[in-house]
């Protein structure tokens, strides 16, 4: 009878779908037929964690500072796919399900979103209820997807220190912004105000949104980290830079509509900024200024 | 919000996050750790020449592939040692020949950067003293 017979198969159905941080979702398994030969079985909560890693040799190794090396910039086989993405499992809280007899013939569970969950994107976090049944025979294994959505509401929203990316500050750069935390879609609104130290030649100002995936596992060796630029959006040309005399410019960034939310993980966060690059006029000594400032992106209102 | 919030009470603490690339610091083998460690030259050059080193280039390969690499190094080895004589000498030429003319030729630049920017030569000079990454 044991032989040949087979186990009942079981699903993982998680309500709602569609949740926000300190929500509480409940996860339902039902199976076909009762599981029987069980030992144990448990529910785990958590998400599954996108990230990329270095996978070939030495980040710093003397091959790797060859690779870098202008003669072989961009060839396939040097430089070329030392980094991969990959995916690891993040367990926030697992629950033990009681076995009577030895048969599992279904449960229920409740989980409450933790205030500081990584938003669900495929850049970063597929939050999961994975049902694990041990038994004599081959282990049952399932699993329910909830999405988790972050609103305005859920982050805590200040104004972040300005960065000074490069340049020597020969002009002031301010980037003000109207709030900051903004929806995916939205357009960013506020204004950068130039304050030049002494006279300097005209500048060509221009803004963009910045979009930086952070890489940092725990056990494998992280990939440098990635940044993405979004449309440059030109402010003015020959903005006269004048010693006393403040430029301010507004400025509108659309945000993509996609944007996975600001996140931070375990293996991986995801960091928004809004830059602002000015160039001077000419062909001089005069460095390229360039300041960002992070900013908050949710994907729901 | 760059960094995870706060847990509030009554809820599961943030599992604790990994570090990134800048965090942890150079990702090297102990056999170039070692080599970048010596204060002396002439002995970071021979260091450059020793098979330990030039091995140590497969570490951190999967399995198989690191034996893979570490056959051929080992068949580029004569290779590699005369590369490194050759650069050497080509080193020593410039520092005798060509160095002390871009010496004297830039002194005036930099005699100016250390008078109007003092701040900016001392960090130039503290960057290229500790040899960092970038």
């Amino acid at each position: 009878m044991g032989l040949f017979s087979r186990s009942g198969d079981a699903l993982v159905t998680v309500t709602p779908g569609v949740v926000r941080p300190r929500d509480t979702v409940t996860a339902t398994v039902t199976t076909d037929r009762p599981v029987d030969k069980v030992r144990t079985a448990r529910l785990d909560w958590g998400y599954t964690n996108f990230y990329r890693y270095h996978w070939a040799g030495r980040v710093d190794s003397a091959a790797a500072q060859g690779n870098d090396s202008i003669l072989t910039a961009g060839q396939v086989g040097t430089n070329y796919g030392g980094d991969r993405d990959t995916d690891d499992w993040v367990s926030v809280v697992v629950e033990d399900l009681p076995i009577a007899t030895g048969t599992f013939a279904g449960a229920t569970s409740t989980f409450r979103i933790p205030s500081w969950a990584p938003a669900s994107s495929s850049s970063i976090a597929r939050w999961e209820c994975r049902l694990t049944v041990d038994r004599e025979g081959r282990d049952v294994e399932t699993r329910g997807e909830f999405t988790v959505l972050i609103g305005t509401s859920d982050v805590e929203a200040y104004l972040e220190p300005l960065e000074r990316v490069s340049g020597q500050a020969e002009t002031g750069v301010d980037i003000a912004l109207t709030r900051p935390v903004w929806q995916a879609g939205e357009t960013i609104t506020g204004h950068v105000t130039l304050t030049p130290t002494a006279d300097l030649p005209d500048g060509d100002l221009a803004v963009s949104w910045q979009r930086e995936r952070e890489s940092h596992p725990l056990v494998r060796t992280p990939s440098p980290c990635g940044q993405l630029d979004g449309r440059i959006v030109g402010l003015g040309k020959q903005i006269p830079l004048r010693a006393g005399r403040p430029v301010e410019i507004p400025f509108e960034i659309d945000l993509p509509a996609d944007a996975p939310p600001t996140a931070a993980a375990v293996h991986s966060s995801i960091n928004w900024f809004v830059q602002a690059r000015l160039m001077y006029r000419g062909f001089n000594s005069h460095l390229l200024e360039r300041v960002r400032r992070p900013i908050t992106v949710v994907n729901a209102p | 919000m760059t960094s995870a919030q706060r847990p509030l009470p009554g809820e599961p603490p943030p599992p604790q996050r990994g570090m990134t690339l800048e965090e942890r610091g150079r990702d090297v083998s102990a056999a170039q750790a070692d080599v970048e460690a010596q204060t002396s030259k002439w002995r970071q050059f021979l260091g450059y020449m020793s098979p330990r080193f030039v091995w140590s280039m497969a570490d951190g390969y999967p399995v198989v592939i690191k034996q893979f690499l570490q056959f051929c190094l080992i068949l580029i080895y004569p290779a590699w040692v005369f590369a490194v004589l050759v650069g050497g000498l080509c080193q020593l030429l410039f520092y005798v020949t060509v160095y002390p003319v871009l010496w004297v030729l830039f002194w005036p630049m930099r005699a100016y950067q250390k008078k109007h920017h003092p701040e900016e030569y001392a960090a130039t000079r503290a960057k290229y003293a500790k040899n960092a990454r970038n």
